[in-house]
């Protein structure tokens, strides 16, 4: 077979060959460029060039108009040569993407992002997407401020700003990139997170176990010069746990503010959990705890009759769709709801009534202090009184007796009566006015006047803002009935009760050394005597390429991907184009050839091995000079693949570019040389290709 | 000239030659005949090693062929005229180029190369279609062509492998006349595998019967056909007195 090459053919193929590689990973290349370019026009169309904006603004897809407008001004106001664009929308959310001015593209402006944005309508989030930048996502709050310090420091590092639980490193220079995720990452190697996790159930001191937990660690002297630090923290599933907090909340009080119902089981009768017993009055009652003689349940179906006072309903055993079974015990019903919007009335009512009090109280007293003045002024007169009757029995008395018979019979008679009265006025009213002396006008002044103040006190509370307010408070109570609560509640504990609740954890720092976290679970498990407890490793944090950056990678990727296919398909291409007819020639060649004896060795065809060799020469040079890349392919893979297609095409020269062996057994039969056959007999009929383009340069017919 | 010594050629299990001898003097013209199969076509393949024989030893021209490799080869396939019973023309070619391109591929001057085409065109009566294509002539002028390609080296031997058994009878005779004339006209020496009886016995000084792989009679013409000693001479004796 090499014979057919000897004599200047081999030269044709070596030209052919280098040619097909160049053109292949141009080829290759120019394609996978092209698609990347398309995509990367595309995606720059929608997410602007590298550097060109810092924030993506997500907001309801309804309120983007307004949203637009709001983002405008704030630009225009705090921002001025900002640039805006509104690009994809997904899932019901616009986005919009806002590019900072260099002078604002700081620390503090990215990191007062909400404080700027918060207001916009329609809201609904935002990231950060500041380039060229790294982000270190889920950086453990315990070395937040430390790693931010260190990371500071590093060469081309602008500045880091705090993104949630996120850093976002800025660099100076996109190239810094490889450099500074390379520092980052050896920054992160230093710390590691230990986490001792509790099943679920086991109610631990977490602060007290972390300290422990440290003492061990410390006292089996591991790393000396590591630093150990308890930053066991709620942070991680507080939403979850204050969710089903409210949820237990919200359980229990719907649960007070449903009747109470309480069923006395009649003699011999067993009520368990979850049974239901059916009223006289269509209610429905489910079992919700027995303790003892005392079982309670709650209404799941139907509204008792509101009352404030005890309802005794007989109750039986539900047996399902309406029917009756035995009868289990009398059912007290008492509902507090109804007994609060009563006493909510009866408050209402005695605030009505108290402010008619209040004005009422008010006139008594005015009336008391007149009556008062009025007594004052009477007891002045009876004073005055006294005195003239005083003067009068002294008169009486001690009188003239120079008088005329008449005149003294008279004033005898007159005497003796004025006498008599004036004695018994002036005893009587010395007596009484003694004791009305005696009463205390002014401190009972002084009491109406401080009776007067509360009353007037009274009368400045704002009772009809109280009375408004408990009308609200009584309109705002759940305006839910009985079997609605039970239902809830119902609903609720199926929630709660299929709720995975994370169990205790404690969470330890190691700075300056790695433990294995196998090594420790064990230990932990002996040293804290919780054979339970599972120890689990974790970084502070994750390095990953910023968003654009990844989509950027992915692209880059696909471009060697396609590159790789483009390379296998113009591989097969040119060999079945141009090599197989050159297979097909030998194929003829090695069949006219001298049949030697049959040996192992003549028995493997050099063909194959020639197109073999050939289709891997082509595929992994192609391969390499387009930069391809296919996931899971390496070189041996490459080569393999193109030594099979080789092996393949010659296997099915013949049908992919059969030669004309009459016209082939005329060019040697006239004494060509095999490359005069080649470029005059065999190629110019061939199948369009590289080798019949060449060919027309020396062919001479 | 030409001498061939225990050739032997297998295709698979297939012998299709079993020793054949052989020996052809300058100038003889010598018909080999046989029925199809017997290994006629593979002998006269064999002389140029357009198929390889597995062993032998063909001597032409004082050369031994089988040594021959590479340019040695060729020179000898140059002077050894080959006509095909496909014609086996290049279909792309002209007829004229068909006759001359092996010339200036070896470096001849195309005018002169041309001018020697175009003669020897004229010797087989197709000098008028030296710019058509082989596809657009009769089978008998594509093989008027093909002979004119072997006659234009001016070769020492001429191997003709069943001329005419690709032909419909009616264009057998103008490709018999043209053979007939060569031979007459010419002193090259003609080794000619036919199944023309009378063609043989008319051109041939020599006459080869072969069977199974073997040369199993060989005489002058009148002698073969008229006295036979095969079996597959007397074939041949009965199919001429018919």
């Amino acid at each position: 077979m090499l014979v057919f090459f000897r004599d200047g053919f081999y030269k044709d193929l070596i030209l052919l060959l280098v040619i097909t590689v160049v053109i292949g990973a141009v080829f290759a290349q120019g394609i996978a460029w092209a698609i990347d370019a398309y995509f990367g026009d595309t995606l720059d169309g929608m997410i602007g060039e590298y550097g060109e904006y810092d924030v993506i603004l997500h907001i309801r897809e309804e309120a983007k108009e307004a949203a637009l407008r709001e983002l405008e001004r704030i630009g225009n106001e705090s921002f001025p040569g900002y640039k805006l664009n509104q690009t994809l929308t997904i899932a019901g959310q616009a986005n919009f993407f806002f590019g900072l001015p260099e002078v604002y593209r700081n620390k503090e402006v990215l990191e007062s992002i909400t404080s700027y944005f918060g207001a916009v309508p329609g809201i609904n989030g935002y990231t950060l997407m500041v380039e060229p930048s790294v982000l270190i996502r889920g950086v453990h709050p315990a070395v937040r401020e430390g790693l931010t310090e260190q990371i500071q420091d590093l060469s081309g590092v602008r500045f880091v700003v705090k993104d949630g639980v996120n850093l976002v490193v800025v660099l100076t220079s996109d190239d810094l990139i490889s450099q500074a995720t390379h520092q980052i990452e050896e920054i992160l190697e230093n710390y590691q997170i230990v986490e001792l996790r509790f099943p679920m159930g086991f109610e631990v001191d977490t602060q007290e176990v972390g300290e422990q937990a440290l003492a061990v660690l410390r006292s089996q002297g591991w790393a000396q010069d590591a630093f150990y630090q308890n930053v066991t923290s709620a942070q991680y599933g507080e939403d979850l746990d204050a969710f089903l907090k409210t949820l237990v909340e919200m359980r229990d009080f719907l649960g007070s503010y449903a009747s109470q119902v309480r069923i006395v089981p009649k003699s011999g009768v067993q009520l368990g959990v979850g049974e239901l017993v059916v009223l006289e009055e269509d209610l429905v009652i489910e079992v919700t705890g027995v303790y003892g003689e005392l079982v309670e349940g709650m209404i799941v179906e139907g509204a008792p009759t509101q009352s404030t006072d005890k309802i005794v309903l007989k109750g039986y055993r539900y047996l399902g769709e309406g029917e009756r079974g035995e009868f289990v015990g009398d059912v007290e019903i008492e509902n507090e709801r109804y007994r609060l919007a009563y006493a909510v009335d009866e408050s209402l009512r005695l605030l009505a009534e108290l402010e008619e009090l209040s004005v009422q109280a008010s006139t008594a007293v005015d009336n008391a202090d007149a009556v008062l003045t009025t007594f004052q002024e009477a007891l002045m007169q009876l004073e005055v009184l006294q005195v003239q009757m005083r003067q009068l029995n002294e008169g009486i008395t001690g009188g003239d007796s120079k008088s005329s018979g008449e005149e003294f019979l008279v004033t005898l008679l007159l005497n003796g009566l004025f006498q008599t009265l004036a004695q018994g006025v002036i005893h009587t009213g010395e007596e009484s006015l003694d004791s009305l002396q005696h009463l205390d006008i002014e401190e009972m002044r002084k009491s109406l006047t401080g009776i007067s103040q509360q009353i007037s006190n009274v009368q400045e509370i704002d009772v009809a803002a109280i009375m408004e307010q408990i009308g609200f408070v009584r309109d705002t109570l759940p305006n839910l009935n009985d079997a609605e609560i039970g239902q809830s509640i119902r609903l609720i504990n199926t929630y709660l009760g299929g709720q995975v609740i994370p169990g205790e954890r404690v969470q330890l720092l190691v700075q300056g050394s790695k433990l294995d976290e196998k090594a420790v679970e064990v230990l932990f498990q002996e040293e804290l005597q919780n054979p339970y407890l599972h120890t689990y490793s974790t970084s502070v944090g994750m390095v990953t390429p910023d968003a654009r950056g990844e989509v950027f990678r992915i692209l880059k990727e696909v471009r060697s991907i396609v590159a790789g296919l483009l390379s296998i398909i113009f591989t097969v291409i040119v060999l079945v184009l141009d090599h197989a007819t050159i297979f097909s020639t030998l194929k003829y060649i090695q069949r006219s050839a001298r049949t030697g004896p049959k040996t192992w060795l003549n028995r493997l065809n050099p063909l194959y091995l020639f197109g073999g060799m050939l289709g891997s020469v082509i595929l992994t040079s192609v391969y390499y000079l387009s930069r391809s890349r296919i996931p899971y392919l390496n070189w041996s893979s490459v080569l393999f693949i193109g030594f099979v297609l080789g092996v393949m095409i010659v296997t099915w020269a013949e049908r992919f570019s059969p030669v004309d062996s009459m016209e082939l057994m005329a060019g040697q039969c006239l004494g060509l040389s095999n490359v005069q056959i080649m470029r005059e007999v065999v190629v110019p009929p061939s199948r369009p290709g590289l080798l019949n383009l060449l060919n027309r340069f020396k062919q001479q017919f | 000239m030409l001498e061939i010594c225990d050739l032997h050629k297998s295709f698979g299990k297939v012998v299709a030659l079993d020793g054949v001898d052989l020996k052809v003097s300058k100038g003889e013209t010598v018909v080999i005949m046989g029925p199809s199969g017997c290994g006629k076509s593979t002998l006269i393949r064999c002389i140029n090693r357009l198929t390889e024989p597995d062993s032998g030893k063909i001597l032409l021209c004082g050369q031994d062929v089988m040594q021959l490799e590479g340019k040695e080869l060729q020179q000898l396939r140059r002077n050894v005229g080959f006509v095909f019973q496909q014609f086996n023309l290049i279909g792309r070619l002209t007829v004229l180029e068909n006759v001359i391109f092996h010339l200036v591929l070896d470096g001849m001057d195309r005018a002169e190369a041309r001018e020697k085409g175009l003669s020897v065109l004229a010797k087989v009566g197709l000098e008028t279609a030296e710019g058509r294509r082989p596809h657009e002539l009769s089978g008998g002028q594509q093989q008027r062509v093909g002979i004119a390609r072997a006659l234009v080296t001016n070769p020492e031997i001429m191997l003709w492998d069943e001329p005419t058994a690709s032909l419909d009878p009616i264009l057998v005779g103008e490709v018999l006349e043209v053979m007939e004339e060569l031979v007459r006209s010419t002193a090259t020496t003609m080794v000619i595998v036919t199944h023309e009886v009378s063609f043989a016995r008319k051109v041939a000084e020599r006459i080869v019967f072969m069977d199974k792989g073997r040369v199993v009679e060989e005489g002058e013409p009148r002698e073969v056909f008229e006295h036979p000693r095969s079996e597959i001479g007397k074939l041949y004796r009965k199919l001429l007195s018919h």
